[in-house]
């Protein structure tokens, strides 16, 4: 044990007589809301619409891939960096030939030149327009992170209504489920000069969102 | 309007002593629609300010000088009432001056509980709203800081100024905006106590009032100092010089 | 600009404050970034129900947490190293700087990035990095075009918010070389791509934390740009400097706070980005991991202990940083951040900093205010501003058990002394007012005595009326 942690914990221990106020009880919004999930699906979309983001539903995962190459070919993308989740490695191999796939753990200078990522996400919260990551069950640290496109291909089943009910998910027993989690809502942004909004900073220039209904 | 019955109408005023010193008519009025109102109004000559210059200055042993005076001087009133929601919000205050003070902690306390500011007393306490008053201008309300923020003052003036005749209320952007006073913040940096106030100062060029009105002597005189200064025609007024106007 | 960044004190607030009202550019980029802010988080509050509810249980939530820092923080560090972080604890901010430098001397570490962290500001860690040739390159945009002209942050949230387009648009061309544009989504686009070039190579990154949770050891960063993410998961060492009021007991207590934080500090319902991250990738993963190999905690103290046992400050301690209470100030929307000479401008600046500085390096701040107020009503955590304003004060001009009395003038105190004995008797006060009126026929009156030459600078002088209240006043009507 450090000195430097004994003295700043003996500071914080020297004044035993102060007023200790209880710890409430956690608030959340989880399960506090039951709307249906088409509903749900509508809300996700107007909101990350307004963030500039782009949202479809596809009915089954031979039209979300027929979305894709379309995205792809929009964003005049022809490299394709992957996570490695069963849904983006299945989608990946349907996808034309001409588009160079990028394996999760191809070196950095590949994954730092590839034009789009792909990666499903493990739930998606429609009160914020929110993409949940969950490292454990998908890495998706890099796919998501350094291509000017970043789509995420989810099934319907995953959005969840309330922010609440993304944590009840990712931290089933209080504590994360994987070292990284990361909340996606939206493409890179920032309003650093004169508080003009650019979009694409330092991520994803877009986003592109792809709902497949039947997962 | 909701009758309290239980608030009495025999009313200790509190001048304050920016109030008596410098804006006499003010309080002359106050007096006027307090007795409009029904009140029973008594004038202790042995009252001089609450203390909050000192208080706010830091010299927190000065201020709690003149506060005891003041705890001494109103021990017995029914009812205080002060034509200033910043005077108010100090005598409310005493319980932090009497903190650690037990003999007057209860006494600060007390006395926290029985003193109104004029709008709300007149609002909330007692229901009334329309004093007869009549007054043909535009006015632009100032909502001073600590009747806002710290007694929650804000529908109360605009129902009394919503009664009188003539008097058309013109909702100013920046009705919050402090008016930059703060007691001797506005000698010790009058030149940002300054500019704050010409935040406000400046709308009026855009929104033609008449009179600019507030509820206290202290942010009506920052006002009126700089609108003088400016060569605005823009008059400043009391909210009881409005409501006994006729 | 007027005064140069190095030059700035938290005591020389006034004359800051002057220079401030005397740049027009400045004046109006900071009105309408301010006045921007406080619409936006109106329209984003407007529209969440239970507002009231979540400060109330935020502030709950944090009182417990500052009652119980000892255990909380503790809990917190056993955790973190659990996951496979390494904690280490810094008394001050010299004690922080010289951790990180030895973190990156001992991987051999030459190239770093950092993401905004308000915590590295106020330990001035690139300055003391500079000193060792290790100097981080500043990623998020607004702290790059910061650090390349030489300046520092002038707001909490957006830190070149003194800076016009043309501005940066000028300092790019000169120290980038790029071709002349004061457009934002070019000199963003520039941005981009030398930022980029950094974060390839970088071997070490810097991040501060917005939240650190007890009972798991995770950390949360909110942000905008991807810069964070960039620079904790791109080089092999990550080193995040937290103060240790940013602990939180439960994980499920984070939904709360990320309600709260984003709406206060830019209107929007989350940032673009949250990371949540516990531990290292390879504890957990070792196949696989894609993000640093080593992940650093370092705790900073650096006063805040002291605060946590003073009862009557310590909801200080509650600040999640957000900036609402800056954007609402009349006085910061006035004369902005780089007129406090600190680290933390604001209302929260004027409270934070006597605190952590002392009183002696920051007398003036806990007096710039017309204690209006506007920060108490748009603090997500209801942190009582105006209270510990006056507290502070207090203890300015009175002295505590650890800190002397800051000088006052005999002019001041000894006004003082006679004011308290006119107020406490009606004779003297009749007489002390007879004496001013006396005192206002005389017109030099107004130039000399120092408080009447301050108000009439700028404004006419109050009269007197002839007659007060108490000499005209005869008694009720009726």
């Amino acid at each position: 044990m450090s000195s430097a942690r004994e003295q700043i914990l003996g500071t914080l221990r020297s004044q035993p007589g102060l007023k200790v106020p209880p710890l409430p009880d956690v608030m959340t919004s989880a399960s506090s809301d039951a709307t249906p999930i088409a509903e749900r699906i509508a809300a996700f979309t107007a909101i990350l619409n307004k963030l500039g983001a782009p949202v479809d539903v596809a009915p089954d995962m031979t039209a979300a891939a027929t979305r894709i190459t379309e995205v792809l070919a929009q964003h005049n993308a022809s490299s394709l960096a992957l996570s490695d989740a069963d849904e983006v490695l299945a989608i990946a191999q349907t996808l034309p030939a001409t588009i160079e796939r990028i394996p999760h753990d191809a070196p950095r200078e590949s994954l730092l030149r590839s034009h789009a990522g792909l990666s499903t996400a493990q739930w998606a919260i429609a009160e914020t327009g929110t993409l949940a990551l969950v490292s454990r069950h998908e890495r998706h640290r890099l796919s998501t992170l350094l291509p000017d496109l970043h789509i995420a291909l989810v099934p319907a089943s995953r959005m969840l209504a309330t922010l609440g009910d993304a944590f009840v998910r990712i931290g089933p027993d209080g504590a994360p489920d994987a070292p990284t989690i990361t909340f996606i809502t939206g493409p890179s942004r920032t309003a650093d000069i004169e508080l003009e909004l650019i979009v694409g900073v330092h991520g994803p220039k877009a986003l592109h969102v792809v709902i497949v209904a039947d997962a | 309007m909701t009758d309290t019955p239980t608030t009495s109408r025999n009313v200790s005023l509190f001048a304050t002593c920016l109030g008596d010193q410098l804006s006499p008519d003010a309080v002359h009025a106050t007096v006027t629609v307090l007795e409009r109102a029904g009140c029973q109004v008594t004038f202790d000559p042995r009252q001089t300010c609450c203390g909050q210059p000192a208080f706010n200055s830091g010299f927190w042993q000065e201020a709690r000088e003149v506060a005891r005076h003041f705890l001494d001087v109103f021990k017995d009133a029914e009812v205080i009432v002060a034509p200033s929601g910043s005077c108010t919000a100090m005598v409310h205050r005493f319980v932090d001056l009497f903190r650690d003070d037990a003999e007057l902690l209860p006494r600060a306390e007390a006395m926290a509980h029985k003193t109104f500011e004029l709008s709300s007393f007149l609002v909330r306490e007692l229901g009334v709203t329309n004093l007869g008053a009549r007054l043909d201008a535009r006015v632009g309300w100032h909502d001073a800081c600590h009747g806002l923020r710290e007694l929650r003052i804000k529908q109360e003036p605009r129902q009394l100024l919503a009664q009188v005749q003539g008097l058309e209320l013109v909702e100013l952007k920046t009705c919050e905006s402090c008016c930059g006073f703060g007691g001797t913040f506005s000698v010790k940096m009058p030149e940002v106590s300054t500019a704050m106030l010409d935040h406000k100062l400046d709308e009026l060029q855009m929104t033609p009032i008449d009179v600019l009105a507030a509820v206290d002597s202290s942010c009506l005189m920052q006002i009126r100092g700089r609108l003088e200064r400016r060569g605005s025609p823009v008059r400043t007024m009391h909210l009881a010089e409005i409501l006994a106007s006729r | 600009m007027n005064t140069s960044p190095s030059n700035r004190k938290a005591n020389a607030f006034h004359a800051q404050a002057k220079n401030a009202l005397n740049d027009a550019t400045l004046k109006q980029a900071l009105r309408s970034a301010t006045d921007t802010f406080a619409e936006r988080r109106s329209a984003a509050i407007a529209a969440v129900p239970d507002w009231e509810a979540l400060r109330e249980q935020a502030r709950l939530v944090k009182d417990a947490t500052v009652a119980r820092l000892d255990h909380y923080i503790e809990q917190f560090a056993d955790n973190a190293e659990q996951a496979g972080a390494t904690v280490h604890w810094a008394r001050d901010g010299k004690e922080a700087c010289a951790i990180v430098q030895k973190i990156a001397e001992d991987n051999g570490a030459t190239r770093l990035v950092k993401s905004k962290s308000m915590a590295t500001e106020e330990i001035h860690l690139n300055k003391a990095l500079a000193e060792r040739a290790l100097e981080p390159v500043e990623t998020d945009l607004g702290e790059w075009i910061i650090q390349l002209a030489g300046e520092t942050p002038s707001h909490i949230i957006v830190p070149a918010i003194h800076m016009t387009r043309d501005q940066v648009g000028e300092l790019f061309v000169d120290k980038l070389g790029i071709p002349p544009s004061n457009d934002p989504k070019t000199l963003c686009a520039h941005a981009r791509e030398r930022l980029r070039s950094h974060f390839a190579q970088a071997d070490l990154g810097i991040s501060g934390v917005n939240f650190g949770v007890a009972e798991t050891g995770s950390i949360l960063i909110l942000e905008n740009e991807g810069n964070v993410r960039m620079t904790t998961t791109m080089p092999k060492v990550h080193v995040a400097v937290m103060g240790i009021e940013r602990v939180i007991p439960r994980f499920k207590d984070l939904e709360v706070f990320l309600r709260l934080l984003p709406r206060s500090g830019t209107g929007q319902h989350l940032t673009t980005y949250q990371s949540i991250l516990t531990g290292t990738d390879s504890a957990q993963d070792s196949a696989n991991g894609q993000g640093p190999e080593q992940v650093h905690i370092v705790l900073l103290d650096n006063g805040r202990s002291k605060i946590a046992v003073d009862e009557k400050m310590r909801e200080t301690l509650a600040c999640i940083r957000c900036g609402a209470c800056l954007n609402a100030c009349p006085v910061y929307q006035t004369v902005g951040g780089h007129a406090y000479g600190t680290v933390y401008p604001g209302p929260i600046g004027a409270i934070l900093t006597p605190q952590l500085a002392g009183m002696h390096e920051a007398k003036p701040l806990p007096f710039a205010s017309s204690l209006c107020g506007a920060c108490k009503d748009v603090c997500p955590v209801k942190i009582d501003i105006p209270s510990l304003l006056l507290e502070l004060r207090q203890r300015a001009v009175e002295g505590t058990d650890h800190e002397p009395a800051t000088k006052r003038s005999f002019f001041e105190s000894m006004s003082w002394r006679m004011w308290s004995w006119f107020m406490r008797g009606p004779k003297r006060f009749r007489f002390a007012s007879a004496m001013a009126r006396l005192g206002q026929r005389m017109p030099l009156v107004h130039r000399l005595v120092p408080p009447m030459a301050a108000w009439h600078s700028t404004r006419e002088l109050p009269r007197l009326a002839k007659r007060s209240f108490r000499d005209t006043y005869k008694g009720p009507s009726k």
